[in-house]
This record gives C-alpha cells, structure tokens and sequence, in this order.
C-alpha cells in the first residue's frame, strides 16, 4: 500500500470519527483550564487596580512584565514572552530539542496529560482500527480494554526516552557538540553542528515514536496481552519494511509541518482585549485541534497501513466491547 | 602621529646584551626569542600643548608566537613622578596573572559571584605573565633591579595573587622626576577569561603589558585584579612594535605606520598614541578590513576602521552607522571626539573578547542571524563607541568608580541608541541560543531597558555606589555600576531637564578630559551647573542603599454624609446631612514605601474631565489628599510622568476606578494557555 494511499485512508478514518479529535481538543483544553485560572489570579493580584493593566490589556507591558518575571515563584515562572505568538511553539520544540526543563507544576501536568492521553489512545486505535462507528460505549470500553496496557508499553517507552534524554542528550549535547565546537570560531559553523545533531537525536526520537507507534497498533489490532510481544511485534514490523514505514512517518510529519507553518503566519500576537482577544484564542484552539488532528493521522494512516499489510482493513481480533448493563437493567432482567 | 611629537621622542641608546635575557621568576619559563637587538626608544619630553600630563608613556616592541599564544616583550617605560610625594617604588599591573591559577583573586571572586566554572578549564586555557628583567636606565648605564621584584596585594593580602607587581628603586623618584625603566617579558595568551585572549586564529590582546599604577598624592592606587571591575591608568604616549606572522591583519590603539615585512615570514607593524591611558591590539588573518570616514559639520573627522568577521560581511553597514552615530552624538552632546581614528573590532564568535573598550579601540558583538530590528549588533557598538568619550577621554578609576564612566555611558548609550535606532525591538534567541524570534509587540525602551531598570530592581539594596567598586558583592555590581546610575541619571534629566544635564555631562567632559576625576568632582559639576545643591539627591543615588517606591495607597470618592451638631439660631442642631449639596468628597492616600525620597507629583483625574496635579515633596511616610467637588475620582496617579525612574514598583503608582487587569489577566490567561497546550501537544508527540 503506498504511502499517499494510507495517508489518505488515515485521513479517512480521522474525519468520519471527528468526535474524537473534539473529545482529545477537550481533554487538552480542560487540562489547561485549571491552571491557566491559577495563573489569571496571579496576574490579577499583581495588576491589581494599577493603570499599567491597561497597557498589559492593550498589548505588552514590558517593564511590568519584567517585575513580575522577577518576582514569580512557581506557575507564574512559565509566563514568558515565549507565550506570545509563533513564539510558543519556537520555545518548546527548542526546549524539547535542548533538553531545557519546565517548572514542577508544568511537569506534572504534562505527565498527567501524557497518563490520561495514553488511556484515551486505546479507545482511538480500537475506533480507527475498525473504521466504524463504535460510539461512546465502546469507545471507553477499549480505553479501558487497552488502557493498562498501553500504560506498561508508555513505561517501556518512557524509560527508553529516558535513556534518550538523560544519556543521550548529554552526550550528544554536553559532550560531543562542546567538543566539536569549543574552538569554532565561525558561529554558523557551530549552527551547523548543532543542527545536524538536532537531525541526530530527532532521527533517534523518530526511530524510538515509530516502533512504539507501531507496537500501540498491533497490541489494539491484534489485542496483544503482552507489551513486551508487542513492542518485539512493533519492532519487526518496522524492520521489514522500513522504507515504507519510514516514508509515511516523514509524510505525516510533513503534515505537521505544515499545520506549524500555517500558524507562524496566522499566530496572534500580544494583541488586544474584545473580540480580538477571543478571535486570537479561537485562532490558537484551531491551531491545537490542527495539530491534534495530524497527531491523530500518525494513528490513523499506520494503523491503514499496518492493515493493509498484515490484516485486512477493519480487520480488530478482539471482540468489539460490549458495555455492560447498569445494574438496575440487569436486576430487572432477573426479575423477569 | 604628530611631527611635533615625533620630534620628542629620543633613543635612550643604551645598548643591551643579549645576554642579559634573565629567568624568570615563578613558573615554568617559555622559550625566550629576543625582539630586538637593543631596547625600544623611549619617550622622555612632553609637548607644550600635550592634551593630558603624557607621564607614562611606553615604548614597546612585542611579538607573538601564535603557535604556542607566547608574547615576548620589551618595552621601555619612561614615568614622570607627577604627584606631591616621592615613590620609592613602582607598582605595576600584571593582569595576565589573574588567570594563572585558581587561588588569584580575581579567580575567587569570580567564583563567588558566578560559580565554579572557569576553574575547570583545561591547561591551555590558562594564562600568565613574568617579568623577566626590570632595569633602571641612566646617563651611567642600566641597573639591573630585577632581583628586588615582588608581588604585592594591597587589596586583600592574598598571598597567591601575583596580579600587582612592586619594583623596589634604589633611590624613591622624587616629584617631578622622571625615570626610564627596561621591563623584559613573556607571556602566554589565555584563551578568553575577561574579554582578552584568542581563540583560534583570533587574538585580542588587551592588559597585556606591565603597566604601572597611578601614583596619587595619598601613594600608590594600583589595585590587583578584580572580577567585578576594570582598569586605571595614567596617561602617555605609546609607541608600539607588534611582530606577527605576516598575511595576518592587525589593528590596534592609535594610528597605524608602514608595516615592515620580516625575513622570518614576520610581519612588524608599529602603532602609535597620544594621550592615551592603554593599549590594546588584535589580529587575526580572517578580519575584512573596511574604512568609512565619519564626517559631522562642527564635528573633526574621524577615520573609521573596521575589523570584520567574515561570515558578518552584510553587517558592515550596521557597524559603522551605529559608531557615526556615536561620534555625532556624543560629540555634539558632550564634546568632540578627539582622535584622528577608531578602530571597531568584530570579534570571533565564542572569543569571549565582546563589548570591551580600550582607548581608540574597541571590540562590538555581533550574531551571524541579527534582525534588522534588533539593536544587535548596534546598542554594543554604540556602548563602547562611547566609552572613547568615557573612559577613554575622561579617563576616571575604574577600580574604585567604575560607575563614573560604565554608568554614564549606559545612560549616554541609550539616549544615543535611541535617538539614532527605531524601531528596536526585543527579541529571544531559541535552539541553543542560536535562532532570534523578534517580538514586535514589544519596543525598546529607553528609559526602562536602555537604562536597564530589571536588573537593577532585584539588586538594588546589594551595596552603596559609593563603596569602591572593586568591593561590591561581585554578583550584583554591574547592576550598581551600570544601571543604578543610567537609571539616576535619567532621573535627573526628566527633573532638571535635558539642557541642563546636557551641560553637565558636557562641562564634566571638557573639564576632566584627560585627567583623573573623582566622584565628587561629578558631583561638584552637577551643582555648579545646574546652580543647586542637588547633594540630598546624590547623597541618596550615590551614598546610600535607598530604595525609591511611591505608591497609590487608597483612594474613596463618596457623597458627604457629615451628620453632627453644627450651630443653629440659638443652639447647636443636629444636621444629616450637614451638606447636600451633592458633592463628593474624594480622599486620596499616598505613601512612601522606600527609604528613598523624591519629590514627586500626584494627578488625580476627575470623572467631570478635570484633572488636579499636586506636587508632594515626598518625605512623610504618607501623605492625603481631599477634594470636594461635584466629580468623583476616576484616576489617581503618582509620578505620573514617571520622573523617578529608581522607582522599584511602578505598578503600585496609579489607581484607576476602573481597572482593567480583569481583562488583561483572560487576555494573556488565554495566550498562556495556547503555550501550554502546545507543551503537551509537543511531548505526547513522542507516546
């Protein structure tokens, strides 16, 4: 199966369960919300009845900024300027790539996003993987079929990206880059080092995402019991094919790519309060269901492709999940 | 150079055996290769119209070995005793002993304010200095006093600092006597510890001689080195002979001679100044050399020379503009710059040699990516562009005062910067520090971050500006040095006004050019200039720790509800209300929540239009005022034109019936949340 040709029945399956991409830019959105509430009572404590909140509401208040910087513990240490527009995306990819850490809380909810994610993915390859309509009910049926197993294969994953970010990185990083650059007088040339060691550990990340990827899908297809069967399954899978696994990894990436394009140039900036405010907003939660969307299109085309493969599309050996009855229906069907 | 002064200049002609090349002292000694066969001339008379006292001047012949980043030098120094008491000995500063090991003090104090780091350097990053031969000439020959060399550390009795250097004399110079002193040394270039070293191909050699002290009518002022602070040094001529290996480009402090080409695949170039208090040279054979001539109506020409990294090629243009804005500036401002040259350097990326001034040189900073809107490289090339004027002309201690001439330039350099450069923009650089993303929303301001009120907020209680600079808690003292006084001076400048400071910074430069000045020479300027005693100001900026913050405490605009007794026909009835007229009492409570005190304004805005300005000399703690008028206040401000810009919390200044940080915190609750959407979005790529 070529690769357009997954891309596209991935595409497929995406938008006849558009539920799904609403319920995960929920999640995401309702994650967000309790602490983006903490962070609203921090700043309005210390704008207070001040006219400088004028300025903070009619666009950027920098020397304030900079006070309140200066003085923020905790939450309030991640609002930086680099929440201001494209720049937001810049800084994590930049902190993702560099290795920079995040305030504890910011850990934590991450963390906790990536635990409730990983629940949830179970119920969206069992949806994708059936291409039909498997409604609520079986949808959090296979959340909880698959949860605690996608949540052993996420610890395998964590622990190998661990190593990755931990041993790696540093080597990569601390050692390899110092060393190749401490006498580069030439700061393009250091550039260029370091992003052909960006390319270096992204292509290790990428190689890591895809047998993990590809072992998420034969443990929901396949209702594999064992994730250690399944990561070894995963990684066979790719080993036998890698060009074209690699292929449809790079054109869905090139989708990612360009839905982050798309919003470096429409990204609001500081802006205003009033329908721009809400406008800039609505403009940021299509950002982030976009990029969902293209999260949700790794699933979905390698889940067509795995299919197309080693099954036939549709093809689930586990049964669909059947939710089961409320007790009061079932004492009544005793009754009778 | 002059003619006049060229005719001043005489061969001592005292001959040297090659043999006389002696150990050194100390470490490890570095092959010796001799870099003339006689010692330099020296420089013994001074002109009538000499601009400064021209009482240490040198005459140098230095050569380096890039190989082994070796300097051998020999240099003839000749001092002229120009204080009211008699020296029994030089002090000379060592500077490259800073970096000989860990126990210097500059070493430990630069671990005290940043941490360990640079000590873990490997060995070739290390370097030092050792004076090898010192001689006294005379009519009678030359007396070897190389044996009575020792280090001294008057500062902090550290006996491992090796940073000052005392040269016992046989006989004490006596006012107005002038000497002639031999100095032999050799050198190994460290790579960049205080923006002197190499890197590569690149050298930037600065404090790289022995160079002796200030000698003031209280005795010596010859400071080790500190991490916190820079240089002092009397003024002179310099005539100087630098050997490198030839094809590579070279500037220095002053005007370049005709280069003479070695047999040995040498090349020597001689550089020579006037009035100057230092010298410092560069050379590298990967510079684009580029000249542009400034030329200002009312303002002398300068030839401008710049020393370019390759791959900034395209911002040749930046480099210039921003320097003849500096010349035009600060010569129209202050007073003319007032040497022939100026000589920009570029240097190397991770060199470490930025952002340093040294008399008609000085090293910029640029990034290979530098948005047009950004003021990189063009707010540090106008910095030190400045510092020609002071530091360079006004020549104050840097040990002791450093704010004398880093916190005037600040404030000099942001009034420049802002004059000349819009917009400006503030930007972050992401991906290890190498892509800039420029915020367009957010426009540099002079008065806030040109004079750089951040850094000075969370710092501004560390140390009194007038302790001596090279006392200041080493983590904190740029912020008193640089920004406390930007920022006082700015504050002077929006209550006297510009003309006035203009005039007081400009007679300060006439006055103190090629001279010494101290704190209270500044300060007695100030006052004369401006016909006040401005000393409770100076007292405060200057002396103290004050912290400034005036803040709106309460305000209440209600209808009056006096009741009570008030005097009837024939006795005193009870009225509720005594006055209905409808008019609205409006109480405003201000206060004083530093120490610091200021005189400043208070606006209050009523809802009917009208605005009321005050004037409240700041001193009591608080301070209220009452209205009763048929408006009700809607907006109450304190320093509203923000005159004090010591003012650490000006978001405390202002109270408004209507406030908007409701709006402000969702807006920017909002943005943040999309950033934390994005974060999670970014991690639960990789599951």
């Amino acid at each position: 199966m070529p690769i357009v040709t997954s891309l596209l029945d991935g595409l497929r399956r995406v938008v006849r369960a558009p539920l799904i991409l609403v319920g995960a830019a929920m999640l995401t959105l309702l994650l967000a919300v309790p602490l983006g509430l903490l962070l609203r009572g921090e700043l309005l404590r210390a704008l207070g009845e001040s006219v400088v909140a004028d300025a903070m509401a009619d666009g950027v208040a920098w020397d304030w900024w900079q006070q309140f910087s200066s003085q923020a513990t905790g939450l309030a240490r991640s609002f930086t300027v680099s929440v201001i527009g494209f720049a937001a995306v810049l800084v994590n990819l930049s902190a993702l790539l560099d290795g920079d850490g995040q305030q504890p809380v910011i850990v934590a909810v991450v963390v906790g996003y990536l635990v409730v994610w990983t629940v949830f993915s179970g119920g969206v390859l069992d949806r994708y993987a059936r291409n039909r309509a498997t409604r609520s009910a079986g949808f959090f049926s296979a959340c909880g079929l698959y949860g605690s197993r996608l949540l052993r294969l996420a610890i395998m994953a964590g622990l190998t990206y661990g190593f990755l970010f931990g041993v790696v990185h540093g080597w990569l990083f601390d050692d390899l880059y110092e060393g190749m650059t401490r006498n580069v007088t030439v700061e393009r040339q250091a550039f260029a080092v370091r992003a052909a060691l960006y390319l270096v550990f992204g292509l290790l990340l990428v190689a890591v995402s895809l047998v993990f990827d590809y072992a998420r899908v034969r443990a929901v297809v396949e209702d594999r019991r064992s994730m250690l069967g399944a990561l070894v399954a995963g990684w066979r899978f790719v080993r036998r094919r890698p060009g074209m696994c690699a292929g449809l990894y790079l054109a869905n990436g090139l989708v990612l790519l360009a839905v982050m394009a798309s919003y470096a140039l429409l990204a609001p900036g500081a802006g205003s309060t009033g329908p721009s405010l809400w406008l800039a907003f609505l403009t940021g939660q299509a950002y982030v269901m976009a990029r969902l969307a293209s999260k949700l299109l790794f699933y979905a085309a390698e889940i067509a492709y795995f299919q197309s493969q080693l099954a036939h599309a549709g093809y689930v050996a586990a049964p669909a999940p059947v939710w089961p009855e409320s007790p009061a229906v079932e004492a009544l069907g005793r009754l009778g | 150079m002059h003619s006049q002064t060229r005719g001043l200049i005489a061969v001592a002609g005292l001959a040297v055996c090659a043999g006389l090349w002696l150990t050194p002292t100390g470490a490890a000694r570095q092959p010796q290769t001799p870099v003339a066969d006689a010692p330099p001339a020296a420089v013994d008379a001074i002109p009538d119209d000499a601009r400064s006292p021209r009482n240490a001047n040198y005459s140098i012949d230095v050569r380096l070995d890039p190989d082994t980043r070796t300097l051998t030098g020999r240099a003839v120094l000749t001092w002229r005793n120009i204080a009211t008491v008699a020296a029994p000995d030089l002090r000379f500063h060592l500077y490259y002993n800073a970096w000989r090991n860990s126990r210097s003090t500059w070493m430990r104090e630069r671990e005290l304010g940043r941490g360990p780091g640079l000590a873990s350097r490997p060995e070739a990053d290390w370097g030092w200095i050792e004076v090898t031969a010192v001689r006294l000439l005379g009519d009678a020959g030359a007396q070897d006093l190389t044996d009575r060399l020792r280090f001294i550390s008057p500062d902090d009795n550290n006996p491992d600092d090796r940073t000052v250097l005392s040269v016992p004399m046989p006989t004490a110079v006596a006012p107005g006597d002038t000497v002639n002193i031999e100095i032999e040394w050799s050198s190994r270039v460290p790579r960049t510890f205080a923006r002197t070293g190499a890197i590569g191909d690149f050298f930037f050699i600065a404090q790289w001689f022995p160079k002796i002290g200030v000698l003031e009518d209280t005795g010596w002022n010859c400071h080790q080195f500190h991490a916190s602070t820079e240089f002092f040094s009397d003024y002179g001529v310099y005539d100087v002979r630098i050997t490198v290996p030839t094809g590579w480009v070279l500037g220095a402090t002053g005007i370049r001679e005709q280069p003479r080409d070695n047999t040995d695949g040498t090349t020597t170039h001689r550089y020579v100044q006037e009035d100057v208090h230092d010298f410092a040279w560069t050379t590298s054979p990967d510079f684009l050399d580029l000249s542009e001539r400034f030329e200002v109506a009312g303002l002398p020409p300068v030839e401008m020379r710049l020393l370019l990294q390759p791959e900034h090629a395209g911002q040749a243009g930046r480099h210039f503009g921003a320097t003849r804005a500096t010349l035009q500036h600060y010569g129209q401002w202050f007073g003319p710059y007032p040497y022939e040259q100026i000589t920009i350097i570029d240097p190397a990326w991770q060199s470490g040699a930025g952002g340093m001034e040294y008399p008609t040189l000085f090293t910029a900073g640029a990034r290979w990516l530098a948005p047009s809107d950004v003021s990189q490289p063009e707010g540090v090339t106008m910095h030190e562009a400045g510092h020609q004027f002071w530091y360079g002309v006004v020549g104050n201690n840097e040990f002791e005062h450093a704010w004398l001439d880093e916190g005037l330039n600040t404030f000099s350099t942001a009034r420049a910067l802002a004059a000349s450069f819009t917009p400006n923009h503030i930007a972050r650089r992401y991906f290890g520090g190498f892509y800039p993303f420029v915020f367009r929303d957010i426009a540099w301001s002079r008065a806030t971050d040109g004079n750089r009120l951040a850094g000075y907020r969370t710092a501004a209680r560390m140390d009194a500006q007038q302790t001596p600079t090279y006392r200041y808690w080493p983590g904190t003292a740029s912020a008193i040095t640089y920004n406390k006084t930007a920022l006082w001076l700015h504050t002077l400048e929006r209550h006297l006004g510009w003309d006035q400071v203009r005039e007081i910074l400009s007679v300060f430069y006439e006055r103190w050019q090629f001279r010494h000045p101290r704190p209270e020479d500044f300060f007695a300027v100030a006052n004369e200039v401006s016909g006040r005693d401005l000393s409770w100001y100076f007292d405060q900026v200057h002396g103290g720790t004050q912290t400034f913050d005036y803040a709106v405490q309460q305000v209440s605009s209600r209808g009056l509800r006096d009741r009570g007794f008030i005097d009837g026909d024939r006795e005193p009835a009870f009225r509720d209300p005594i006055d209905d007229r409808g008019l609205t009492r409006t109480t405003v409570t201000v206060r004083r929540l530093g120490d610091g005190i200021f005189p400043v304004d208070v606006l209050v805005v009523f809802d009917d239009g009208e605005t009321v300005r005050e004037r409240w000399d700041g001193r009591e703690p608080w301070r209220v005022f009452t209205y009763e008028r048929a408006a009700r206040a809607v907006r109450v401000e304190v320093d509203p034109d923000r005159v004090l810009l010591l003012d650490v919390d000006y978001a405390n200044n202002s109270w408004t019936a209507a406030p908007r940080a409701g709006a402000a915190a969702t807006k920017w609750m909002l943005r943040w949340m999309v950033w934390l959407q994005d974060l999670m979005l970014t991690y639960a790529f990789l599951v």
